[in-house]
């Protein structure tokens, strides 16, 4: 993408804080240690699995953007913070794993939505999906209400654990083939 | 001037690039950039060989103060709208990285390069009949 004819400037003998404005000036061998994200060279270098080369406060930002969605940047495979590897020069005293750093804009602590506290219910010991059950089909509603003293007595726990997903499964099945007949069957 | 912003310092990075080596036909007045750099003007030629050949349309690009993070915002402005089926009459753009595929590694360059491809690949000006919003 930055493919400029850098002519070599003789003036960079000095190395004062001028590189900082005409970041343009720079070499091309500079620029192969540039953030994709920033453009700047790349601070706290973090390096993709898929080879690309980020600042770690600049990936982190954008894993923190899409939570849901983390794709590399520049080639949309899969990353993730466990999968980066920092990148130590040879004049980097300070070898601290960049991503231990803390990211210099922490935004906002976000509570993670996605436990699936809302699914869980669903599988056993849950009343609304006995209620449903029995309202259709009276025999049903014993057997349900059957395990459903089981899965009460807490001294049957490990008994519960292994039994009850299974039961589960198989009264949902009755209840998916149970509402299957009510409408085609009538 | 102040130290610039993380999104100002790429925007003017973007725009230095952008004025080196810039896409077929596109142009971007740097002055008025400069004035906003948030909001950038852009002119763009309907490439040759197309069915958009020998028209001029400007964009509009919108940056956020989370840019690169925040797509940009990015419509097509003024009198000559492109007739496509995924542009609407009042600029609006249905492209994919303007929106859920868009990445920090994009920039106005690619974006452009992106539309010009777009309008490029018309076989036959058509708008959109159905407004189906993204
Ligand atoms: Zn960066
Ligand atoms: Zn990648």
């Amino acid at each position: 993408m930055n493919r400029k004819p850098t002519t070599a400037s003789s003036s960079n003998s000095l190395p004062t804080d001028n590189s900082k404005n005409n970041g343009d000036e720079k070499d091309k061998g500079d620029q192969m240690f540039e953030c994709n994200i920033c453009l700047d060279t790349a601070k706290d270098a973090v390096i993709s699995m898929c080879g690309h080369l980020f600042c770690w406060p600049c990936l982190h930002q954008w894993l923190e953007t899409r939570p849901n969605k983390k794709l590399c940047p520049v080639c949309k495979s899969g990353i993730s913070k466990e999968k980066v590897i920092p990148l130590y020069g040879r004049g980097s005293t300070n070898q601290e794993d960049p991503r231990n750093k803390v990211p210099p804009r922490p935004s906002g602590q976000r509570a993670e939505a996605e436990t699936g506290s809302g699914f869980g219910g669903f599988g056993f010991g849950d009343g609304s999906f006995q209620v449903s059950i029995g309202i259709g089909a009276f025999p049903f509603n014993l057997l349900v209400s059957a395990f459903n003293f089981t899965s009460h007595n807490p001294s049957d726990n490990q008994v519960e654990n292994d039994r009850g997903p299974v039961i589960s499964k198989i009264f949902l099945f009755l209840a998916f083939a149970l509402v299957f007949w009510m409408i085609f069957g009538l | 001037m102040a130290s610039p912003s993380p999104s100002e310092r790429r925007l003017q990075k973007e725009l230095s690039s952008l004025m080196k080596d810039p896409p077929p036909g596109v142009s971007v007045d740097a002055n008025a950039v400069y004035q906003h750099l948030n909001l950038w003007n852009v002119h763009m030629k309907g490439a040759d060989g197309t069915l958009y050949q020998g028209e001029d349309f400007q964009l509009q690009f919108r940056f956020s103060s989370k840019y690169p993070f925040d797509s940009p915002e990015v419509t097509f402005v003024g009198d000559n709208i492109p007739i496509h089926p995924h542009v609407y009459s009042n600029g609006h753009i249905c492209l994919s990285i303007l929106t859920d595929d868009w990445s920090p590694a994009l920039s106005v360059q690619s974006v452009c390069l992106s539309i010009i491809s777009m309008l490029s690949s018309c076989k036959e000006k058509a708008s959109t009949l159905s407004i189906e919003k993204h």
